[in-house]
């Protein structure tokens, strides 16, 4: 069995973040389960501040200053007091809720603030702390918020609807302000902006978990403002860039900024670590409908297929997308509706039916072959194609059994034409579509 | 820092759970935390840290299909052909 104090010293000495975190955690290990319940036996609430004093710094070491010492000094009797709740929750009748341990954490929290703001001066290698204590603040704040609801509604059950939105999250919205404070203390001094991205990634989760994304616009805005004093990207921990750069990616989507929201997520997709398979998986639903959207290109089976999820999603749309098959097309979006709304893709992956149209149109081209190649010249495709064929085309890839109007069909080609999917004109009077001759008749397809 | 499930923490959010979901976002749309806070650029889904290499198989290149397109080409022939009996 560890001693936390002893543990402590160690990780203290070795200057190790990531140890001196795994301290701060609400949870006990495999290697001890009772890593709560005998740091809590060690003192009592009279004497906790005076006992972790003594431990904690045994013999002066490690040898911090009198304001540093007294940082951690109340960060872990903060601590003690949240262990102590915690190993209450499960007793009945102790009236220990789960809103009561956010309350104790948000001391943990506090303390730890404190300790990062001005005189104390925690040195900047024991930010995981910071990330580990926000990251259970969270989760705690989301307890309590679901403890609140389930008494409400247990309670009222006339009235469930009532809550408004900001009172479902009260909890969670506290966080919130709770974790802006640890944001706006990451940039006060050099060693601590290695902290600015990891708490900034705990409040975009945050936002968009209580629906407000709109409140991520400052976030942004305030690290823009200072991206000069921060280091390069590429010196933070992979693990802060890649969750940055997705929730960036996720905004800018929702801001049907595509090519921005492009950007972002192909760096999240390039720099993520291989083995995440579920932020992997994420970073693809949104990349995937803005590749589509910005580039008119579909997924390929090998980026697909380590992603049975994906598959689902993005295989049938994608298979008609690629025939011109406007009515599988069609079929395909309702029957992915429900899922696409839920994952907010729906707008864009709408687009495809364009894509589709297109390339229903660019068979007809291809399938018009060649002119007599003059003077051995190369061949030149047909550039001179009826809009009889396309009606024909339409009526194929709409599956019409009856009339399809012409009047119809020029409509869509003028469109297809207006998006600079298609180049050419209608020549109405003879009925013809006149196509680019300049190999690029269907832009970026390569005829 | 370690990505086990916090068990205590998750213990308490599934009974609550169950009287009453989640009235926001999906809980699988959240990233996840990494289990390791940085790993080496081999590791990265993109191992050559080259600008686009290694990108140009992940998406469709062509729009072409040999097969499929003899097909279409008889399908427009007899559709076209109804298409003018029909004007």
């Amino acid at each position: 069995m560890s001693f936390l104090p002893d543990e402590f010293r160690t990780a203290y000495s070795n200057r190790s973040g990531p140890n001196l975190a795994a301290l701060l955690t609400p949870i006990a290990t495999p290697n001890d389960p009772d890593r709560l319940r005998s740091f809590h036996n060690f003192s009592n609430a009279d004497y906790v501040k005076e006992d972790l004093g003594a431990c904690l710094f045994k013999n002066k070491k490690p040898r911090v200053s009198h304001a540093e010492k007294n940082a951690w000094v109340d960060i872990f009797a903060a601590y003690w007091e949240a262990v102590g709740e915690l190993l209450e929750l499960d007793i009945p009748n102790l009236g220990v809720t789960p809103v009561t341990i956010f309350v104790a954490w948000k001391k943990v929290a506090n303390a730890l603030i404190r300790g990062y703001s001005a005189s104390s001066g925690l040195p900047a290698w024991t930010l995981p702390c910071l990330y580990s204590v926000g990251k259970y603040l969270r989760i705690f704040a989301i307890n309590a918020d679901l403890h609140v609801a389930s008494q409400e509604s247990s309670a009222l059950d006339f009235q469930e609807d009532v809550a408004a939105d900001s009172e479902k999250n009260a909890n969670l919205e506290e966080a919130a302000r709770v974790i802006n404070r640890m944001f706006t203390l990451a940039p006060i001094e050099e060693s601590r902006k290695w902290g600015i991205y990891n708490t900034t990634n705990l409040l975009f989760k945050t936002y968009f978990k209580i629906n407000s994304v709109g409140l991520t616009k400052n976030l942004i805005r305030a690290i823009n403002a200072q991206s000069d004093d921060l280091p390069p990207l590429e010196a933070f921990p992979k693990s802060h860039i890649v969750t940055f750069k997705y929730y960036l990616g996720v905004i800018h989507f929702l801001d049907e900024n595509y090519a921005e929201a492009e950007e972002h997520l192909t760096s999240a997709w390039r720099l993520c670590n291989r083995h995440a398979v579920k932020n992997q998986e994420l970073i693809l639903t949104y990349l995937i409908p803005c590749h589509l959207v910005t580039t008119h290109t579909l997924p390929s089976e090998r980026l697909l297929s380590p992603f049975p999820r994906l598959e689902r999603l993005f295989r049938p749309l994608s298979n008609c997308i690629r025939k011109g098959d406007l009515v599988g097309f069609d079929k395909a979006m309702s029957a992915g509706e429900e899922e696409f709304v839920k994952r907010r893709i729906y707008l864009p992956l709408e687009r495809g039916r364009d894509i589709a149209l297109r390339n229903l149109c660019r068979k007809v081209f291809v399938a018009g072959g060649f002119e007599e190649p003059k003077d051995g010249q190369a061949p030149v495709r047909r550039t001179r194609v009826p809009v009889a064929e396309f009606v024909a085309a339409l009526r194929i890839g709409t599956h019409a059994l009856g009339r399809v109007d012409t009047d119809v069909v020029e409509c869509h080609l003028t469109n297809l034409i207006y998006k600079g999917l298609m180049k050419g004109y209608i020549a109405r009077e003879r009925g013809i579509v006149v196509l680019s001759k300049k190999n690029d008749a269907f832009p970026g397809t390569g005829v | 820092m370690s990505n086990t499930a916090p068990s205590q923490a998750k213990a308490e959010s599934d009974q609550p759970q169950q009287q009453q979901k989640p009235q926001v976002l999906e809980e699988d749309d959240e990233f996840e935390d990494f289990p390791v806070e940085d790993w080496p650029q081999e590791e990265a889904e993109q191992a050559s840290g080259a600008a686009n290499g290694g990108n140009e198989h992940l998406w469709e290149e062509s729009w072409d299909d040999d097969d499929a397109a003899e097909d279409f080409s008889k399908q427009l022939k007899e559709e076209l052909k109804k298409v003018e009996a029909s004007s």
